[in-house]
């Protein structure tokens, strides 16, 4: 027994090993960044001596980061809103009643993955950039591509939610009860499936904020996103841009921490669901 | 609803014309728009084949694929490794921690990129941190190590895979159910043995699945390498940004070549993945 | 007057047949059940009367009304779905109160109603827990409660129970049973269990390709199977073809080609001569070889091996039928009037 014990916790030490050099591994880059973030200078040294908050101080002054980080979330916010209000209708029609089409959708949702921005970014740029829709170096053409970019994302996780919850029995039983469709849609389906598409607005607005190809090819410098900033900063001022870094960062781990809360908030018909399952 | 189905899906199919709109705008007419110039002249007009000719043949372009699809499968080979280790510790902690982790690694696939390229030159730069702390640690190697040469990109590369290969493996680990190395021990098979004849067999078209998934992310990707080194590091998407961005000398007709042949490379590792995947459903895993 | 009536209903899924030309009718207040296997077309009739499929041809009417084209809200039908299909983010109280509520109902009238309800299904005092919080067993009464409230002129109930273990079903199958006839209530009940479908109904259709293969009372239908699948399906009958009933002896005057004999109706005796006084005239009385024998609580099952036919015997198992052994030869009498000539479904 005693001698088992102790190979289970020699192994799990292993483990914990394991686990701490990927943290490090991981954490390093960041730590780098966010001491010379704080640094007043570091060079050649192993860590700074002297600590500020100049360049924090610095960026926040700065107009121009300032708006590119609107710009950033407002192209963000746009395009999760609309691929929210596009995607959440089409999704529940093909889930429920028209579920032939599904693998249409599927096809159309996987080409993002069989041809990166770099190769879209070709098409694009030649429609987009002269004829009757000349919106390349505006924000649109980035919504537009934004809008495809995030599409495996949000149609999973809308499909997901509609899974989980038995959507097409729930609208069934509520248009029994004498529910129109619309009715049972915004009563029923619509709050039950808010903390996934929450999520997925989460992770599509993270997304977007990090996205740099086609903020470059398509707009550069005529819509400075805060990627694009940060590319520029990179090359001018290095500690500027290790606040970027740090700020865009915290920015990040807030928004996972969001979706961590999200997801920890399980649909109430979690358990009911897997035992209509088991009895199938 | 009965006998009025039909026009009653036909209100439904409205539903779905945005959508099929904007695919149509920003994703299928794009791409069509890109094969029908891979086969223009430089002048775009025509139909010729002298774009592929010149991409396949130039030594330029040739290298650059080489140089992509070498970054690709050794960074996508060295994730795997580190994944394999990682996924299979984290099966080991409670359920609380294993979230964690895992929240952990997804938030960590968000830093690639830009500044995920600074976050490295600060550390492994001319001057970086790291290469500091080792030189004085007396590792002879780190005084010359160069960041912006093939093996520094391969270690963004890696870091940058990482995380998402931790995300796609786990799982796979997590399939292997305690009742199967329970039943193979009462038959007399050693843990040595259950690896052999189950374990492997059973992850191994997943774990392929994913190393395809892997090298197809890493073959498209071009911001990391980019923000490290501009345009000087000959990388496949690299090459292609610069063609068509217009710095130089913008040729459509070229670009859009090399980027059909990128996403032919892309679509036969997605493919691969797909038969692995099917593979892996068919033997009910 | 019948309350329910369906008249030539078919309904195709693309080129396969799921139902073929259905007709039956359901008095007010009775409650039928369409049995049968899974995929013989009961959840599809089903459906169509709560106007979730469409028909490719044929009526219903409930009433005098003819309910084909409307939409389900308008068909004042209450529905039980096997899944239960509570609204999650509802709690006990305004899933019941859903249906009440589209009617644009004041609050003060559907809270005396909603509460008569949840007293009827006992769930008193959980009014405010959400579905997740319940039991498969309480979400089920919600799901009951919820589909009555609106007093409908049918209730369809689709597989409600086969989401529960084996004692909690039982329980709530006779709690429907109560519920309905103290509502008079009409109802319509799919399973594919032949033990639930038996105890449960006033009639009972059993199902198969799309046909309805026999209809009648529980006990008709358990003791006077008209077909091979009604045979088999609803209670492990001996199926023998005419040639083979003759092989063990039998001189039949019917002219069906088919037999079904119940495995209880057979008796067991020993070899000897003396071991029976059966009246050879209305048995048939053959040797049979013990192959194998099972307990099934009260009743054994013995597997018997006649000149190569396999017959099946039921006995009530008590200490007088324990001398019969695997492997022993036996006698067995089949009464003659119990060999039911099955018809062939064309």
């Amino acid at each position: 027994m005693s001698h088992d014990t102790t190979k289970k916790t020699k192994g799990l030490f292993w483990h914990q090993a394991v686990i701490a050099l990927l943290l490090i591994y991981l954490f390093l880059p960041v730590m780098a960044t966010l001491l010379l973030s704080l640094a007043k200078e570091w060079q050649s040294e192993l860590v700074p001596h002297h600590y500020t908050l100049q360049w924090y101080v610095e960026i926040f002054t700065d107009v121009r980061f300032i708006s590119a980080m609107g710009r950033s979330v407002l192209v963000s916010a746009i395009t999760v809103i609309i691929s929210l209000m596009i995607m959440v209708p089409a999704i529940f029609v093909i889930a429920v009643y028209l579920p032939k089409w599904e693998k249409l959708l599927q096809i159309a949702v996987l080409l993002p993955f069989a041809f990166p921005p770099v190769v879209t970014a070709i098409g694009l740029i030649k429609i987009y950039s002269s004829g009757p829709i000349a919106i390349s170096g505006t924000i649109w053409i980035l919504v537009g591509a934004y809008f495809i970019l995030i599409l495996p994302f949000s149609y999973q996780s809308i499909r997901n939610s509609l899974r989980t919850i038995h959507a097409k029995d729930l609208m069934e039983a509520a248009e029994i009860l004498g529910a129109g469709k619309i009715t049972a849609f915004v009563q029923v389906i619509l709050p039950n499936i808010l903390p996934g598409i929450l999520i997925s607005s989460l992770l599509s607005f993270s997304l977007i904020f990090g996205e740099f190809v086609y903020a470059n090819l398509l707009v550069g410098g005529s819509f400075e996103t805060i990627q694009i900033y940060l590319f520029n900063k990179m090359r001018t001022g290095g500690q500027t841009a290790s606040a970027v870094v740090i700020t865009y960062f915290i920015l990040i781990f807030i928004i996972s921490g969001f979706i961590i809360k999200l997801g920890r908030w399980k649909p109430k018909e979690y358990v009911a669901s897997t035992i209509a399952k088991g009895g199938e | 609803m009965a006998r009025t189905g039909s026009s009653k899906s036909k209100i439904m199919l409205m539903a779905l014309v945005p959508l099929l709109i904007w695919v149509f705008a920003f994703e299928i007419i794009p791409v069509f728009q890109m094969v029908v110039m891979s086969f223009q002249n430089s002048d775009g007009l025509g139909f010729t084949l002298d774009q592929y000719y010149k991409g396949l043949t130039t030594s330029l372009y040739l290298e650059a694929m080489k140089n992509s699809i070498v970054i690709s499968i050794n960074s996508s080979v060295a994730a795997m490794i580190i994944a394999l280790f990682v996924a299979y510790s984290i099966t080991r902690f409670t359920t609380g921690i294993r979230d964690q982790l895992l929240m952990v690694s997804n938030m960590m696939t968000n830093f690639a990129g830009v500044p995920l390229a600074f976050a490295y030159m600060i550390l492994m730069g001319n001057n970086g941190a790291l290469l500091l702390l080792l030189e004085r640690m007396g590792v002879e190697a780190a005084g010359s190590f160069d960041l912006y040469s093939q093996t520094g990109v391969t270690q963004l590369y890696i870091y940058y895979q990482t995380p998402l290969a931790i995300l796609l493996v786990y799982p796979i680990f997590y399939g292997i159910r305690t009742e199967w190395k329970e039943a193979a021990s009462l038959l007399g098979a050693s843990t040595w043995k259950f690896w052999r004849y189950i374990g492997i067999p059973v992850l191994l078209p997943g774990l392929l699945g994913t190393f395809s998934l892997l090298i197809a992310n890493a073959l498209g990707a071009y911001a990391t390498a980019y923000a490290l080194t501009g345009i000087s590091f000959n990388l496949l998407t690299i090459r292609i940004a610069a063609l068509v961005s217009g710095d130089i000398f913008p040729n459509f007709q070229l670009g859009s070549a090399l980027a059909v042949i990128l996403a032919i490379i892309m679509i036969f590792s997605l493919v691969v993945n797909e038969l692995m995947l099917r593979w892996s459903r068919r033997r009910g895993t | 007057m019948s309350y329910v009536k369906i008249e030539g209903v078919s309904k195709y899924f693309g080129s396969t047949k799921v139902l073929n030309n259905i007709s039956l009718s359901i008095e007010e207040g009775e409650f039928i059940t369409l049995l049968g296997p899974s995929g013989c077309g009961k959840s599809t009739l089903l459906r169509a009367i709560a106007g979730l499929n469409d028909l490719s041809s044929g009526d219903i009417y409930v009433g005098d009304k003819k309910i084909t084209h409307l939409p389900s809200k308008d068909r004042e039908v209450g529905m039980v779905f096997q899944s239960y299909a509570l609204f999650p983010n509802l709690n006990v109280f305004q899933n019941i109160a859903f249906g009440l509520k589209m009617e644009k109902m004041d609050k003060e009238q559907y809270t005396v109603k909603v509460e008569e309800m949840v007293e009827l299904i006992d769930l008193k005092g959980k009014e405010n827990m959400y579905p997740g919080q319940l039991s498969g067993g309480q979400q089920q009464r919600v799901a009951l409660a919820r589909a009555l409230i609106k007093k409908p002129k049918i209730l369809l109930l689709d597989e409600p129970l086969s989401a529960l273990d084996a004692q909690i079903r039982r329980t709530l199958r006779n709690e429907i049973r109560l519920i309905q006839r103290k509502l008079n209530m009409t109802t319509i009940f799919v399973t594919h269990d032949q033990e639930e479908a038996l105890t449960i109904s006033d009639r009972i259709f059993v199902m198969n390709h799309g046909d309805i293969e026999q209809e009648g009372g529980p006990r008709s239908i358990y003791t006077s199977p008209e077909t091979e699948f009604v045979a088999r399906f609803i209670g492990n009958y001996n199926v023998l073809k005419k040639s083979e009933l003759e092989t063990t002896g039998a001189r039949l005057v019917s002219e069906n080609e088919l037999f079904a004999i119940r495995p209880e109706a057979i008796s067991i005796f020993p070899l000897a001569k003396e071991g029976h006084n059966m009246d050879e005239t209305i048995n048939i009385i053959c040797e049979a070889e013990v192959v194998m024998s099972t307990v099934l609580g009260n009743v054994m099952r013995f597997d018997m091996d006649v000149k190569g036919i396999g017959i099946t015997v039921d006995a009530l198992n008590e200490s007088k039928i324990h001398w019969i052994k695997n492997g022993m030869t036996v006698q067995i009498a089949i009464p003659i009037e119990e060999c039911k000539g099955l018809r062939i479904p064309s």
